[in-house]
């Protein structure tokens, strides 16, 4: 009777590790390769991508579990076939599910170009935000290209409930500087933008603050309000760009060239 | 004389007491109150001793879970699980646990040979929670009204339906159950629902729905 009791429990266990048919737990942070993807992509957008002149840089956001959306926005893009790279402004889930970022990242897959993906507020829930560091890597990130830094920021301060200073202001002064004689300008990228609610209110003027430390700072993009959307949000001429949701069917294109930038918003 | 009369009347007194004592007739003690509250005491919590152990794995309930449970109703067509389970560490912080409550309704049975039995559905509604300080089970007070439109991260509701087969153990060769059985079920959760509720098409039935297996052994 305990052999037989042993054998069960065993073969229960052994059955489980079949992670396809059995599912554990929706908050189980156990994803097989690839991990750390925004590093690998980061390898292929600078050595492909370090001495262009363009720069044409596809920016989709808030894809959610709207997959079906999500799939025809990407079909759009690699249809285009003249865009260098992608960027993902944020919420790649829901709920922070293990298998919404399975479906998210395989989803992400299929693009034709190399791209890097932000980490949103929907993306922290659960352990969400373990999930997204092992997939994706860390939540601050940058890479250059053609001589521009693209910074993307973690900026979901409410998650933290305002403990952590987020954005990482530390990050930004860091940034600004490292790497300086490989780029002339910088881009900022967020998936919360500094007026919303989620943003640290106390940190809105220091924010702006940071942002003046960046060399040649053209714009900044954002997701997370699901519109296509503009606006200087501090009345100084920097311009916020909000990126729409998969399900609104609109995404951004950004063409930067040496002494200008032109933004054409994507409907599909 | 006086001996003789003695010793007549110790023996009758010996046997009058003999004859007492043989009497088919008792005369019934009533129960006091306090013996029919010890008895319905008893009977009480009696009812709590666990009719059931349970193992099972998957099933949005962690890797392994196992507890204890209550079989009731007439045919004993009801049965109420509490399992605890884990989720391993994997690429986390920790290991994590999780508790459920389950409601299982098995509506037929249906004898064969040898002690063999099958009950051919099993419809299961149970409740998971998931421990740690990263789930909540309402919005954190943090957030404005209606931030997240979820009920809880922490807790989810299930529900599955499955099959058992069942072995009646033989009166000489029970040790320590009287039956087992064996069982699969195939469930999915309020989110994995949503999810596909949300985008039909896009979501494939196998994202929603797991399978698992699990051993029952009725211990009473």
């Amino acid at each position: 009777m305990k052999k037989l009791l042993i054998l069960l429990l065993f073969s229960l266990v052994s059955f489980s590790s079949c992670d396809d048919i059995f599912k554990t737990h929706p908050y189980d942070v156990n994803f097989k390769h690839p991990h750390h993807i925004n590093a690998q992509q980061i390898i292929r957008i600078e050595t492909d991508f370090a001495d262009s002149d363009t720069l044409r840089v596809a920016f989709i956001s808030d894809t959610h579990g709207w997959m079906t959306h999500t799939k025809q926005e990407l079909d759009m893009l690699n249809e285009r076939k003249d865009v260098d790279f992608v960027i993902h402004c944020g919420d790649l889930t829901d709920t922070g599910m293990r298998y919404e970022f399975e479906r998210a990242r395989d989803m992400l897959s299929r693009l034709r170009y190399p791209y890097v993906a932000l980490i949103g507020n929907h993306d922290f829930l659960g352990t969400g935000e373990e999930a997204y560091e092992v997939i994706w890597g860390e939540k601050n990130f940058s890479f250059i290209a053609g001589g521009v830094k693209f910074v993307c920021l973690d900026t979901s301060a409410l998650e933290y409930d305002y403990m952590a200073m987020v954005p990482d202001l530390d990050y930004m002064e860091y940034e600004a500087t490292r790497d300086s004689s490989r780029f002339d300008r910088t881009v900022v990228v967020m998936h919360v933008p500094p007026s919303s609610e989620e943003f640290n209110k106390n940190l809105r003027k220091t924010f702006r603050y940071y942002l003046s430390l960046f060399p040649n700072l053209q714009f900044c993009v954002f997701g997370h309000n699901h519109h296509t959307y503009e606006e200087e949000m501090y009345n100084d001429g920097l311009m916020f760009y909000g990126v729409g949701s998969a399900e609104k069917h609109q995404c951004r294109l950004f063409t930067i060239t040496r002494n200008d930038y032109e933004v054409e918003t994507l409907y599909y | 004389m006086k001996w003789k009369l003695c010793i007549i009347s110790l023996l009758t007194l010996v046997s009058l007491r003999a004859m007492a004592d043989d009497s088919i007739y008792v005369k019934p003690s009533s129960p006091s109150r306090y013996d029919r509250r010890v008895n319905r005491y008893r009977k009480n919590w009696g009812a709590l001793i666990p009719t059931l152990f349970v193992f099972q794995n998957a099933g949005n309930m962690g890797t392994l879970s196992g507890g204890i449970g209550w079989d009731y109703g007439r045919r004993k067509q009801w049965e109420t699980e509490l399992m605890f389970g884990f989720v391993p560490k994997h690429q986390s912080h920790r290991t994590k646990v999780t508790m459920t409550l389950k409601e299982n309704y098995l509506p037929w049975s249906i004898g064969m040979k040898h002690g063999w039995s099958i009950e051919p559905l099993s419809a299961s509604f149970y409740l998971n929670t998931i421990f740690g300080h990263e789930f909540w089970k309402q919005q954190p007070s943090r957030y404005p009204k209606g931030y997240y439109k979820l009920l809880s991260t922490r807790v989810r509701v299930n529900i599955a339906i499955g099959q058992h087969i069942t072995w009646q153990i033989p009166q000489e060769r029970r040790h320590m159950s009287r039956s087992i059985s064996l069982f699969y079920e195939v469930s999915t959760c309020d989110w994995y629902i949503v999810s596909k509720v949300v985008d039909w098409g896009g979501i494939p039935l196998r994202d929603i729905v797991g399978l698992s297996f699990g051993v029952k052994f009725q211990t009473l």
